[in-house]
């Protein structure tokens, strides 16, 4: 029997194996996933919200306000869109060059940097499924799967069998972890725990380098140079290696450039990957979408016809030095995920969030309209966290308008 | 958890055979492979002089409430669906090598030990774990791959 | 004034590393009003040395303060090992947002996972309510 599978769009694994039982529009029972895709998945509602000011309104007076918000704003500010379709991310960008907007997503503070440097070649990629079929060592570096993509060592990185991983995990499989803490992924790694002090990255990614060489490795805080050569031994002896790098490795980084020498050092004596573990469902795409655009990633604004980018455009620092005097907020909540010190700079300027939940930014935004889950009440297509494409459909249906819907009435209305 | 000697203190001792075992002994190693139950001992269920004994024993297996009949429990709070049990277990690998041994969505259903429901790994067809029947072995492949220890053997 | 009151409630301070966590993510999406979300995120994990010197017990309320914000979190055990004496961690949330610097540099990225705070007992004292 063929069986109906839906893609989970919980996180940036796009799982595409689960199965769903639902009656009237409501899903009872979700197979496969994990817990972030069931609660994920399980959050539909089935009625529409539309508010200006906190006042429920109709779907046309609200369209109608957030136009006259963006018509009226100099450098209005669209952010978001990592839980977007690509659809939506595309109509995302015209509005942006329509509107002269600054455009940003998530990843201007969190992977940007490393999916820019992945578009410009500048690490040797791989897909999941590589992973699963010929990866012989998988680094966990500052990221913790087990928490952010629940089934990324099941379904890829540790656990499966692969087409040339025939024999199990405990013979064919190293999983390493090097992280600040015993993170769930950690514990799972056992013996290939490497924890180092918090901001030691760089430090140990040059003491790695000098192991690879063949030197004595050194930390200044002492990490036993004995474990980072036998660390190096086991990355030489690589056939597939993939480094999965999470923010914990990022934020600790003041620029890219010890993680590329690093790569370079691995694939001179082996051979080595990089993927980026992503979050949110299709941040990446966003990224590529806008590259594809612009050449950039994130962090740009629109003006006569030119394209200006730099993290002076990033939400981050626009916030900060208020350059934005209106904000279209596209399925994110900056009031959770930034620092308030920032974030609290949105609440001087006019909001339209477009979002299916209800969230910090929601209940003071000046226009709110509920939309369908991405992924679970509309449909679209995103790109993994490997960069490969996938569409998924809806699994249920809503009332609510896509984001997609809403996004093409303020379009035609402006 | 008691032993086996424990148990055999409880039970009648007559070695009467009507459990299906040699001796007395044999029903309490039988007791603590969970081969048979206290109930398979029928003096020991029936005869009001026992009753207490029976009670005891009932009590010593108590604490497996809600544990299948290899003693496998799942700490349903704990456990966060990432699947690695079901992946990693070998007997569902045996029977569906290319639905969740090789990750994905399972093909095989009806032959798989573990599967994952709402988020949370249920346990089935214990007869396929290789815990459980005469030939059985101390497998551990679902606990060492879990990351929050929500599987237990009791 | 009774000098002693200062002594009874010694301040430290700790380097906050966030870091995510799933149940909290699970109830984030839930309900991020929810209690369920409240509870699994004003949290602090902190070294078992640095109970002793708060003179707090495990789920106590903690008050962390720095120059960007102040929230109320209850105090947790890390059972990290080894000894992470003076850090400690909190699940990424609105709350340990509260705390982070507007300070970039002008990268467009906040310290997120580099929080430094001083944290005094607030027994008694509820948990911070987020604002909506």
């Amino acid at each position: 029997m063929e069986k109906n599978y839906y893609v989970c769009t919980g996180c940036g694994m796009l799982c595409d194996d689960i199965e769903v039982e639902s009656e009237k529009n409501i899903i009872n029972k979700v197979y496969t996933a994990c817990r972030i895709g069931v609660a994920h998945m399980k959050d539909g509602k089935e009625s529409a919200v539309f508010r200006v000011d906190n006042k429920p309104v109709d779907e046309a007076t609200a369209i109608s306000e957030a136009v006259a918000i963006l018509k009226n704003a100099k450098n209005p500010l669209i952010f978001g869109l990592g839980t977007c379709s690509d659809e939506t991310q595309e109509l995302a960008i015209e509005l942006a060059r329509k509107t002269s907007a600054n455009l940003d997503d998530t990843s201007s503070y969190c992977l940007g940097k490393v999916i820019e440097a992945l578009l410009n070649n500048k690490f040797k990629a791989c897909t999941l499924d590589d992973v699963r079929n010929k990866a012989d060592v998988s680094i966990f570096w500052g990221s913790d799967p087990s928490d952010s993509h629940p089934r990324h060592l099941s379904k890829h990185s540790y656990f499966p069998r692969g087409t040339e991983k025939q024999r199990g995990w405990e013979e064919e499989r190293t999983a390493i972890a090097i992280d600040v803490r015993k993170s769930h992924t950690a514990k799972i790694c056992g013996n290939y725990f490497f924890q180092i002090p918090p901001g030691g990255d760089k430090e140990f990614i040059d003491a790695l380098i000098a192991a690879l060489a063949g030197k004595l490795p050194k930390t200044s805080y002492n990490f036993p140079p004995k474990r980072i050569l036998e660390l190096a031994n086991i990355l030489k002896g690589a056939k597939f290696g993939v480094i999965f790098v999470g923010l914990g490795l990022i934020y600790s980084l003041e620029d890219l450039e010890p993680l590329i020498q690093l790569m370079n050092a691995l694939n001179e004596k082996s051979n080595f990957h990089l993927v980026p573990m992503v979050v949110h469902y299709n941040m990446r795409g966003f990224n590529e979408n806008l590259f594809k655009e612009t050449g950039y990633v994130n962090s740009v604004k629109f003006e006569d016809g030119t394209v200006k980018h730099g993290p002076e455009y990033s939400i981050v620092e626009s916030l900060k030095a208020k350059t934005v005097d209106a904000a279209l907020i596209i399925g994110s909540d900056p009031l959770s995920s930034l620092p308030r010190s920032i974030s609290k700079n949105l609440l001087e300027i006019p909001t339209i969030v477009i979002d299916p939940c209800e969230t910090l930014i929601s209940k003071k935004a000046k226009v709110y309209i509920s939309t369908a889950i991405s992924g679970v009440e509309s449909g679209g297509s995103a790109t993994r966290m490997d960069g490969v494409k996938v569409d998924f459909k809806p699994v249920i249906e809503t009332k609510r308008p896509s984001d997609e819907a809403v996004l093409k009435k303020i379009m035609e209305a402006l | 958890m008691t032993n086996a000697m424990e148990l055999y203190q409880l039970l009648p001792k007559t070695n009467c055979k009507k459990c299906g075992k040699a001796s007395c002994m044999a029903f309490a190693v039988a007791l603590m492979a969970r081969e048979l139950t206290p109930e398979d001992c029928p003096p020991l269920k029936e005869e009001p002089k026992y009753k207490e004994s029976y009670e005891k024993i009932n009590e010593l297996f108590k604490p497996a409430e809600g544990a299948t009949e290899t003693g496998l429990i799942v700490h349903e709070d704990l456990c966060f669906g990432c699947g690695n049990c079901v992946v990693a277990c070998p007997p569902n690998v045996a029977n569906d090598p290319y639905g969740v041994g090789s990750g994905n969505a399972p093909r095989n259903v009806g032959k798989l030990v573990l599967t994952v429901q709402d988020g949370i790994v249920r346990a089935q067809n214990l007869v396929e774990c290789r815990r459980f029947g005469k030939n059985k072995i101390l497998c551990n492949a679902c606990i060492v791959t879990c990351p929050v220890e929500a599987i237990e053997f009791v | 004034m009774d000098f002693t009151s200062f002594l009874k409630a010694p301040e430290i301070n700790v380097k906050i590393v966030t870091y995510r966590d799933i149940f909290q993510d699970k109830a984030m999406i839930e309900n991020r009003f929810g209690e369920e979300y409240r509870n699994l995120s004003a949290v602090i994990k902190l070294d078992p040395s640095d109970f002793k010197q708060l003179s707090v017990k495990k789920g106590d309320s903690v008050i962390l303060k720095n120059s960007f914000g102040t929230v109320v979190v209850i105090a947790e055990e890390s059972g990290y090992e080894p000894s992470h004496k003076g850090i400690a961690y909190m699940p990424s949330s609105p709350w340990s947002n509260m705390l982070v610097s507007d300070e970039t540099g002008g990268t467009g990225v906040p310290r997120f996972k580099d929080i430094s705070v001083t944290v005094a007992s607030a027994k008694g004292q509820k948990v911070t309510e987020l604002e909506s």
